[in-house]
């Protein structure tokens, strides 16, 4: 038992000298990872964690970038902007690192990317508010997740092209970014002529959904369209829908696609006639796989997730794995970590294929994700954390 | 219209029974504890997780709800409450139930998560029964039954009247032998238990969600503030106000203007009637 002390106190000392070692002699490249992992949209920044994780994992065994072992400053912004803005400072002016990755959520990404870009730090961004992105305001600020508006049209262009459908209710929620995409919803649906018959911004934890869908159903719409990642509120759409016995399609958020939802229904075909906008990389193929890079992702992952059926929303997985491969990539081909090489690396970038997507961005563009990758998904077809297609 | 109505005045009998507890621990303390709503949440997820995960019988559920809300309630009192009464004369209760608060959020955040989740059906109905529903009818009986129990409790038992005595003069009661300490921390446990029990009549309506309890909190507030400090039927009437309130102004408005106007009526009640509609201005006689 001593001798086993000794060894591991040998290992724990030499793996200590280890990294004061790198530490001073400053051979790591630094990664600040700044994460929800509690609080509000933990479930995304738990499963993103997950990818960004293995692929450090990956990058570090395989040699690390440009000869350096990549250091991963993980904070737990716990969804807090005010707490994310901490971090941020603490990870660009103390810790000094190279790049950022994050906030997850937006509200956090509103306050930290005007500070990461006063610093001069690549930011990888994952949050899907537009204002996000400003090449000449954040120049070193790049999206890999898509757009709100992404989201916006793919779900428009679903419920007016393929389901046919002109009488179009918007119910979101009174957050920010409810209220936000209310109006990007809305705007949207103009450009192509519809007017929406019926909308509504709702609390978010509003008990009581049937009022607000019995509005819909007496305006005449003929499809639901629901703008809020809050489950609870989207549980209680469904339940009104189903209570009351309305047959109307409901297409929007990808939250509606969330594992949560199918537990707040008062019964589970009150997920049928529910779509959401998706992702091709995470969609199953008609012949009922997934596209290879994904597949061999989860092949990957599955065993760090106990071994079972993958019970998370996987594209968060791919997007966190896919945002460090997106810093191996810039850095080895810039030949530096150098803020500026970085940034002209990546704003020449064309197709860098991913697993989530394949990204480019240009120096007037630095939203990377394709509107090519984006679908429709059945909601309650969730299986091994990919969906099937929506009828199309 | 009725749905509008049956909705606000069940989600208003929730803030109500807030309001009560809210009452119940200001008797004997003089002290608004931010964990009020807590004490309700708390019940909404243990209730949940007794029945749901635990698969055990509604009944072990509920008391599972009360027994932890009870015991919140005396960890209320015993580390956000006694020691800076006796400490000091400041309002620094306000922060130390507020870290309390804070801190068991979290904690219930942690552990059972940050999305909501189902409450169980506790009476074999189905989902379409409407107006008729549970979900709504639950909260509705439980807050009534306890603003009377609260009344039959203050002047038909001795404790209640002790409770009375101590919100009138808590030094004359002391001075007459009763264990100020001691009945604080039952009016604690009291409001616990019955914030357990309202979170579980409320739970399929609210979700167990571990962040709900500020929002409790902030409406049950409300609802004492516009229903005047110390009166139970006050509590009523101010939780019944802000939930119609909120429910027509979101059908009429929408839900924008929902949290102005609930905050508009606290405002206006202040400003009019500060003791609120049915609370007592007490003189100072000098």
């Amino acid at each position: 038992m001593s001798c086993n002390f000794r060894k591991l106190g040998l290992v724990l000392s030499l793996s200590a000298g280890l990294l004061v070692t790198q530490a001073c002699l400053g051979d790591t490249l630094k990664i600040g990872w700044l994460s929800s992992l509690t609080g509000p949209l933990s479930s995304a920044a738990i499963a993103e964690n997950q990818g960004v994780e293995l692929a450090v994992e990956e990058i570090n065994k395989s040699g690390g970038i440009l000869g350096k072992q990549i250091e991963l400053l993980t904070r737990d912004t716990a969804g807090d902007p005010t707490k994310a803005v901490n971090f941020a400072q603490q990870l660009a002016f103390t810790d000094k690192v190279q790049f950022v990755i994050g906030p997850v959520n937006s509200g956090e990404g509103l306050a930290t990317v005007p500070i990461l870009a006063r610093a001069g730090i690549p930011n990888i961004v994952i949050g899907s508010l537009d204002e996000l992105i400003d090449p000449v305001k954040y120049p070193k600020a790049f999206r890999m997740i898509n757009t709100n508006r992404q989201w916006i049209s793919t779900a428009n262009d679903y419920a007016l092209k393929v389901l046919k459908k002109s009488k179009v209710a918007i119910i979101a929620d009174t957050s920010g970014y409810g209220t936000s995409s209310a109006k990007s919803a809305t705007e949207l649906l103009e450009k192509t002529g519809i007017k929406p018959v019926y909308s509504v911004l709702v609390d978010p934890n509003k008990t009581d959904l049937s009022d607000e869908m019995n509005k819909a159903r007496a305006a005449g719409a003929d499809i639901v369209m629901p703008w809020s990642a809050a489950t609870g509120l989207l549980g209680r759409v469904l339940n009104a829908r189903g209570d009351m016995g309305w047959s109307v399609p409901v297409v929007g958020h990808p939250a509606l696609m969330a594992a949560q939802i199918r537990k707040l229904l008062n019964k589970p075909e009150y997920w049928d006639n529910t779509y959401a906008a998706g992702y091709m990389s995470t969609t199953y193929m008609s012949d009922g796989k997934l596209p290879a890079p994904t597949q061999a992702l989860v092949n990957k992952v599955r065993p760090k997730l106990g071994g079972g059926e993958i019970d998370i929303l996987f594209w968060w997985v791919a997007l966190g794995y896919d945002a460090v491969k997106a810093i191996e990539y810039a850095s080895k081909t810039a030949g530096s970590t150098d803020p500026a090489a970085i940034q002209k690396v990546l704003e020449s970038t064309k197709e860098f294929k991913g697993v989530y997507a394949n990204y480019s961005w240009s120096p007037t563009e630095h939203n990377g994700f394709p509107d090519s990758n984006m679908t429709v998904n059945a909601a309650n077809t969730f299986k091994d954390g990919s969906f099937k297609l929506a009828p199309h | 219209m009725l749905n509008v109505f049956v909705a606000g005045l069940a989600i208003g009998m929730v803030f109500a029974a807030v309001a009560l507890m809210y009452n119940v621990m200001y008797s004997t303390s003089k002290v608004l504890s931010v964990t009020t709503g807590h004490l309700s949440m708390l019940g909404g997820v243990f209730g949940a997780y007794a029945i749901s995960v635990l698969h055990l019988h509604w009944t072990i559920g509920l008391l599972a709800a009360v027994l932890v809300g009870a015991a919140f309630g005396w960890i209320t009192e015993l580390l956000g409450v006694r020691r800076i009464l006796a400490k000091s004369d400041e309002h620094l209760w306000l922060l130390s139930t507020l870290a309390l608060a804070t801190i068991v959020q979290q904690l219930i955040g942690l552990w059972w998560g940050t999305e909501p989740k189902p409450f169980p059906r506790l009476i074999a109905q189905d989902f379409n029964a409407g107006l008729l529903d549970q979900k709504f009818w639950l909260p509705i009986g439980i807050t009534l039954l306890m603003a009377v129990g609260l009344e039959l409790f203050y002047k038909r038992t001795m404790y209640g009247k002790v409770f009375m005595a101590m919100s009138e003069d808590p030094f004359a009661a002391r001075a007459r032998g009763i264990s100020t300490d001691q009945i604080r921390q039952m009016s604690y446990l009291l409001s616990g238990a019955l914030g357990g029990l309202a979170g579980f009549a409320a739970g399929q309506l609210t979700f167990a969600y571990f962040a709900l309890g500020l929002t409790l909190t902030l409406n049950g507030f409300i609802a004492l503030a516009v229903g005047g400090l110390g009166s139970n039927i006050g509590a009523l009437i101010g939780g019944i106000a802000l939930g119609l309130l909120n429910a027509f102004v979101s059908h009429w408005f929408g839900g924008e203007y929902q949290q102005t106007m609930a905050v508009g009526l606290l405002l206006t009640v202040l400003l009019v009637k500060p003791e609120g509609l049915l609370g007592s201005r007490k003189l100072r006689p000098v």
